[in-house]
């Protein structure tokens, strides 16, 4: 059985599918837990040291974290061969352009094999637990098999030219080595598509009691319904307990959840309950206690208590924090952390700020997961849209807008491919299927790069423009792009120049020498950090806490400055299991004060019910504190 | 046998010059020149040329497109008509050094 543990970032996954996967172990079964999100938090939470390959964990418990980069690195090397000969006889292109071509690399072209790793992986187990990435991610993982089927297309269409003249040459053509290749990725892609889809595998989702997750919750279920998946189970992890004595916080936080957790049933799946636990869950004893609220689902009788609790007053502060979040001058603000940590909400509360201290400014999701417009609680989307005086907001429609540039290129394309043809009429025909299959296949990691023309396009407009990113292990690899693309167009530059004689240079050279130097220029932007930063979002919590210091110490080898770093949903004192977690939370806070690299700590309170729209989130914003 | 080959390949390439300069001539619009400029930025963006190199180029080739330009809708540039030319004069001179 092969269960997955989706659901919005920082909501649970690790812990509960690790917790899940333990007890399967302890019920007898050979278990095999597995992460997919590559920034892997699976070994914090387990409090083991774990690697690419399955590890003994405890018992008959195994873990590994995937390292989809060196898989898709194993796969290409076995498959180089054939992909390399497929591909110098399908096109004009000669081994010197096949050569600079196959050195690069695309973030995102590693969950192509992310699904085929994992059966490899799971090989001889019982029971296989995936702790997958968060939401966006994850739906683009599942969608590859339709993505590997489009692959193995286009490498058919390019195979058949060469068929087509091996017969016309000797009158028969033989089977060859990618023949099978092709082959094998189209049988490949209908296994994993029936896998997904069979008994044997199953979804359940972990979301948090909070409005913002269960709006990501509902769309996750139904892309994951529509798709044909089956949905087992809903998880509500950290559900605040009783409190033991009058605390108008725990109040104010059960009260919210009561409504959440009600309209969470009308989603129609069986609803289980995690209340939270003291500390965080690590090692084997907390997560026997997380196993066992998964036993059963929540009785209703949980969800009650529908009393308006007072809010919660909150200290005010002068916002002096708004200067090392976005002084004179800073152009570029990017927001990211670990999911769940409010990295959306304080990218709203920062860009509400800047505009309402007097600047234009543009707060642009780059989460395919997109929750600006719940946060703004207005309607956002592909446009932009002035959401009050001078706050403009976006989410982007990557997929609309790979439709809108494959409309624009397909003609200059197919001249391209017309004027290397050279005027030979035999291959037309051929020539025709590959391109039109060609671009067809949304590449993979499709999602950052059209985030990062996003982000290019709004610095051309916009005097500041404020980035809500995806989750760390997704927003690393969007500023990992910016190089990665750059090289990208250089190559496809010189095979332009290259061949400029037979093809001249049209549109499409225009365009990507325009994208070459719009990437240089933010490539030095990023570096700059008296014009853009980023601002470091985490939780006073273990796994958060870990996850930012692999941040930081990954922006730093990037060269982008991280003036802040802001801890959120610090817990104010209550009742006395307030004043517990406060105490734990007060030994993490120390722990940041460690590794936070010279960052200026600022310190926002937990609010509950979390902010939505623009006066809260200005109420919300005259609570963050500089901590020093 | 030598100065027949000679003349005769001499011959040819006068031809051919001749052909070349017609298209050139042309192609001598505003986009061939456009198509330069492009080239120079797009060397640029592959750290083949400096920033000064191409604001040097850009010097040598943007009067040169102003000029075309200019002289565009005036009188009618000189083309090739299609038809069967008859090719004489080996003896012709051509200096095939510039290109």
């Amino acid at each position: 059985m092969l269960r997955f543990y989706a659901g919005k970032g920082g909501a649970g996954k690790t812990t509960c599918a690790a917790a899940v996967a333990l007890a399967l172990a302890r019920g007898g079964k050979r278990t095999l837990l597995v992460s997919t999100d590559p920034a892997h938090s699976l070994g914090d939470a387990l409090e083991a040291r774990l690697s690419a390959s399955p590890r003994s964990v405890r018992g008959k418990l195994f873990a590994a974290q995937m390292d989809a980069d060196r898989a898709l690195s194993r796969w290409l090397g076995a498959r180089e061969r054939s992909l390399r000969a497929i591909a110098s006889r399908g096109t004009y292109l000669d081994d010197e352009d096949i050569d600079s071509l196959f050195r690069l690399s695309l973030p995102g072209v590693d969950e192509l094999v992310g699904l085929t790793e994992l059966r490899r992986l799971s090989r001889g187990f019982d029971e296989v637990v995936v702790d997958t990435a968060p939401t966006g991610h994850t739906l683009r993982l599942l969608a590859m098999p339709a993505t590997l089927a489009r692959l193995g297309q286009v490498l058919d269409d390019l195979q058949a030219k060469h068929r087509a003249l091996a017969r016309s040459l000797r009158g028969s053509v033989r089977r060859d080595a990618e023949d099978a290749l092709i082959d094998e990725l189209q049988e490949e892609a209908s296994s994993l598509h029936e896998l997904l889809r069979s008994a044997e595998a199953q979804f359940h989702w972990v979301t948090l009691p909070e409005e913002l997750a269960l709006q990501e919750t509902r769309d996750g279920v139904s892309a994951l319904r529509q798709s044909g998946l089956r949905v087992e189970r809903l998880i509500a992890n950290r559900l605040t307990p009783k409190a033991d004595g009058p605390c108008s916080f725990c109040l104010a936080r059960r009260a919210e959840e009561a409504r959440v957790l009600e309209r969470a049933r009308a989603i129609g799946l069986p609803l289980y309950g995690v209340p939270e636990q003291a500390r965080e869950p690590r090692g084997s004893r907390d997560l026997s206690a997380v196993a066992l609220a998964l036993r059963s689902p929540l009785r209703s009788g949980r969800i009650r208590n529908r009393t308006t609790p007072p809010s919660v007053a909150a200290p005010v502060a002068d916002q002096d924090w708004l200067e090392d979040v976005a002084g004179a001058g800073v152009r570029l603000v990017f927001f990211g952390g670990k999911g769940g940590v409010g990295k959306t909400t304080a990218a709203a509360t920062a860009a509400l700020s800047i505009a309402r201290r007097g600047d234009r400014v543009l707060l642009l999701s780059t989460d395919p997961a997109h929750s600006i417009g719940d946060v703004l609680d207005a309607a956002v989307g592909d446009e932009e849209r002035e959401v009050e005086p001078r706050l403009w907001a976006r989410e982007p429609d990557a997929a609309r807008a790979f439709e809108r540039r494959r409309e624009k290129y397909r003609t200059a394309v197919e001249e391209l491919f017309a004027a290397l043809r050279g005027g030979s009429s035999f291959d037309a025909p051929y020539d025709r299927a590959v391109m039109e299959d060609l671009i067809e296949l949304a590449p993979p990691g499709l999602d950052e790069l059209f985030a990062l023309l996003a982000v290019i396009e709004a610095l051309q407009r916009y005097p500041v423009v404020v980035v809500d990113t995806a989750p760390t292990g997704h927003a690393l690899r969007l500023l990992e792009l910016v190089g990665k693309a750059r090289e990208w167009v250089q190559v496809l530059l010189q095979i332009q120049l290259k061949y400029r004689r037979v093809t001249g240079l049209g549109e499409l050279a225009r365009d990507l020498t325009g994208t070459a130097r719009e990437l240089r220029e933010l490539q030095q932007l990023l570096v700059d950090p008296r014009r853009s930063r980023f601002v470091a979002v985490t939780r006073p919590a273990a796994l958060p806490r870990e996850e930012t210091a692999r941040l930081l110490s990954a922006l730093r080898r990037l060269r982008i400055a991280t003036p802040a770093l802001l801890v959120n949903a610090i817990t104010p004192p209550g009742c006395s299991r307030c004043r517990r977690v406060a105490a734990a939370e007060q030994e993490e806070l120390r722990r940041l004060r460690r590794i936070r690299r010279g960052c200026a700590m600022l310190g926002a309170p937990w609010i509950a019910p979390a902010p939505r729209g623009g006066e809260a989130l200005a109420r919300f914003g005259r609570t963050w504190t500089r901590m020093e | 046998m030598l100065i027949v080959d000679r003349m005769l390949l001499g011959g040819i390439k006068f031809v051919l010059g001749k052909v070349a300069a017609a298209v050139d001539a042309e192609l001598n619009d505003d986009s061939r020149l456009r198509e330069e400029l492009l080239a120079a930025q797009m060397r640029l963006e592959l750290g083949e040329i400096t920033e000064e190199e191409l604001a040097r180029l850009e010097a040598e080739l943007l009067p040169r497109l102003r000029e075309i330009r200019g002289r565009q809708g005036g009188e009618a540039a000189q083309t090739l008509e299609s038809g069967e030319y008859k090719v004489v004069g080996v003896e012709a001179t051509a200096d095939f050094e510039k290109e």
